[in-house]
């Protein structure tokens, strides 16, 4: 049979066509599943953004390795693509616009409210699944039906973790303090709601982002005499600064941080802890022996250790929900139908645990996914174990 | 009367971190008409240098302060001699390659060191307390080693060969270089010297504040913050910037709050611009 020009460009064309659907690998394997990676990756808060990386990659790992995403029979080959956002709202709209110039359907992050709030109407636009963070008061909606949060915001976890504090430290009047954007102002003014509805007196101060001298706010904290200070979502570089500035002020009272991790990094920029003296913060996964296989694994998997930032963890059990659901559903194009299976997904992961689906009282939808976390605590300059606290309810 | 006693101090105390940072800089710009947006890269090398000294090199934190002051002299001279002479006349082209020089240097140390700040703490950690106030001992360590240091730029411009000499290349070079003045050899001296003076700051105040590779932006925004507002190229003008916008940035932050201290600051620095378009010492920017 004489092969024509015509034969070889329609030829060209169906191959083309079958690379945009399945990836470049379907040639080879199985259909290839891209996941896009939002997340701030320089910057002071870059370590939350390596964790995120670094989950995204050892979810996709796990699921090649044990061949867990099927779709029509063939096992998928799970890639990540990761760009940084830079922790702003342009840089994520910008990373979701290359993302799905690529053909990406799913993102996992970003991580901060600001940039949430610039990826989600490009997500909406190109119908991409989105498993982020991020904890403003308008992060999710019945308006965003593909938007997922990776773990529940100050809504779900403020309310426990204040509870702990004000028995342990018998607290009656707090200062939040965090900086003048959406990334701090949604998350201290729901933690003020969290203190004032367990009968502490709640007063919030902002900061410039970008501040390096914390001596003035620090002042002015103390002019207000507050029994505690709650940091909020303050990066843990500037929360470090301010915890040592407020000790030598003089401020003997307990200090929170009820806006994420990064214990390790606050202690070690105020001086230690000793200077923390007494200190609580939010630990969104309480890592206990069944939680640190998954560091283990990821050493196997990967010859390093896992991302410092214990967010990595949240991170894995969110991935491998959106992987789950993916399975789930037999689509890697349909994002509404893998919307639909992650929805009804019961909420496990064989390390983290269980727990449930929140977010319908203060977003007005079910899209958080609620695990156990923990309750992390210094007193008197001594790192106490983590407090299990079970997985956020009713909200 | 007691609260405005202790913001004056945290003003004075801010002023002095300000007023080394910002010396280096106007000292470039002087003298060699080149605005250094590397200034941030050399101040948190700078901290880097004295915390490797210390924690790989087991040396003592005085003697890892000098170091990283020799260190960022040394690179800045060596950046000076064989990048940064060769277009030293063409504006946008220093601009870029210090902008560059700057980005190679935080990613270089964010992949050596990683995002987040290690332990680096200042060796004096106590506290002097009076009646309504306190003052860090560490504060009190930066404020005189910045009176030392203007104290020293001043008697080097004003009163030494290389500093007539460095003042004649900046008035006329053509006079100057026709008198025998030598700028291949004076321009990269006086820039080794303003990057050693950044790396100097690095070293003393990333430990009394936090040592990331970021650090270096908002000392980059303040710098040149100050720099206009006392007048481009002006020793006496930086320094008073300095002190001033210390003292505006703690009193409008004690009293207005964060965000509302910040707009005052930026509101200032425009009125001043409008009022002084050259800063508070800048009767010309500079001559060469």
């Amino acid at each position: 049979m004489k092969i024509t020009r015509r034969d070889l460009l329609l030829a060209g064309a169906a191959i083309s066509a079958s690379s945009v659907v399945c990836g470049p690998s379907a040639l080879a394997a199985g259909p290839e599943l891209k996941l896009g990676v939002v997340g701030v990756l320089s910057g002071p808060a870059a370590q939350w953004g390596l964790a995120l990386k670094g989950a995204a990659e050892f979810a996709a790992a796990e699921a090649n390795r044990d061949g867990l995403v099927k779709i029509d029979g063939a096992p998928c080959q799970v890639s990540v693509v990761a760009i940084d956002s830079k922790y702003t709202a342009e840089g994520a709209a910008a990373a979701a616009n290359t993302l799905a110039g690529q053909g990406v359907k799913f993102i996992i992050g970003p991580i901060g409210s600001p940039e949430l709030t610039g990826l989600k109407p490009i997500a909406k636009r190109n119908s991409m699944l989105v498993m982020g963070n991020g904890y403003a008061k308008d992060a999710l909606g019945p308006q965003w039906p593909l938007v997922f949060h990776v773990g529940p915001g100050p809504s779900g976890w403020a309310d426990p973790i204040i509870k702990i504090a004000k028995q342990k430290f018998g607290i009656k009047s707090v200062v939040l303090v965090a900086p003048n954007d959406q990334g701090g102002t949604d998350i201290a003014s729901v933690d003020a709601d969290a203190y004032k509805k367990n009968g502490i007196a709640a007063t919030e101060e902002y900061y410039q982002r970008g501040t390096t001298n914390f001596a003035p706010i620090v002042t002015r904290i103390m002019n207000a005499k507050p029994e505690a200070v709650d940091l909020a979502s303050s990066p843990p570089g500037d929360a470090g600064i301010m915890v040592k500035q407020l000790r030598q002020a003089g401020f003997e009272g307990p200090i929170g941080r009820l806006g994420g991790p990064g214990y390790g990094e606050i202690s070690r920029v105020a001086g230690g802890d000793p200077v923390l003296k007494d200190f609580y913060w939010y630990e969104p996964v309480l890592v206990d022996e069944k939680v640190q296989l998954i560091a283990d694994e990821y050493k196997k998997l990967f010859g390093t250790e896992r991302p410092e930032n214990n967010l990595f963890f949240q991170w894995v059990s969110g991935t491998r929900m959106v992987l789950k659901a993916i399975a789930k559903a037999g689509t890697i194009t349909d994002t509404e139908k893998v919307a639909q299976a992650l929805r009804a997904l019961p909420v496990d992961d064989p390390n983290v645990g269980s727990g449930h689906w929140i977010g319908k009282e203060f977003f007005g939808i079910n899209h958080e996914l609620s695990f156990p976390f923990g309750v992390g605590l210094v007193t008197d300059g001594k790192l106490q174990p983590i407090v299990p606290v079970e997985a956020a309810t009713g909200k | 009367m007691e609260g405005i006693v202790a913001t004056g101090l945290i003003g004075i105390s801010l002023g002095a971190q300000y007023a080394l940072l910002a010396l280096g800089f106007t000292l470039i710009f002087g003298i060699l008409g080149v605005v250094n947006f590397a200034h941030g890269g050399f101040y948190v090398l700078g901290g880097y240098l004295a915390y490797s000294a210390v924690t790989y090199l087991g040396l003592p934190y005085a003697l890892a302060v000098i170091a990283a002051a020799l260190g960022t002299t040394a690179l800045g001279y060596l950046f000076e001699r064989f990048v940064l002479d060769h277009v030293i006349d063409d504006h946008l082209a220093t601009l870029m390659l210090t902008l560059g020089l700057y980005l190679m240097m935080s990613s270089g140390l964010l992949v050596i060191f990683g995002p987040q700040s290690p332990a680096f703490s200042f060796p004096l950690t106590g506290v002097l307390r009076g009646h309504g106030f306190y003052v860090p001992i560490e504060n009190l360590v930066v404020l005189a080693v910045c009176l030392v240091g203007i104290l020293s730029i001043y008697a080097l411009i004003y009163y030494t060969d290389f500093g007539r000499a460095l003042r004649a290349l900046a008035d006329d070079r053509s006079v100057a270089t026709a008198q025998g003045l030598r700028p291949k050899l004076l321009f990269p001296t006086a820039f080794a010297l303003a990057t050693g003076l950044a790396g100097l700051t690095g070293a003393l105040v990333t430990p009394i504040l936090s040592l990331a590779p970021h650090v270096g932006d908002p000392v980059l925004a303040t710098s040149f913050l100050i720099v206009i507002l006392g007048g481009l190229g002006s020793i006496g003008g930086a320094t008073v910037a300095a002190f001033l916008v210390g003292m505006v940035e703690a009193f409008s932050a004690v009293y207005l709050g964060g965000s509302k201290g910040a707009l005052a600051l930026f509101v200032l620095v425009l009125i001043m611009l409008v009022v002084r378009p050259s800063g508070l010492f800048g009767h010309r920017v500079r001559g060469a």
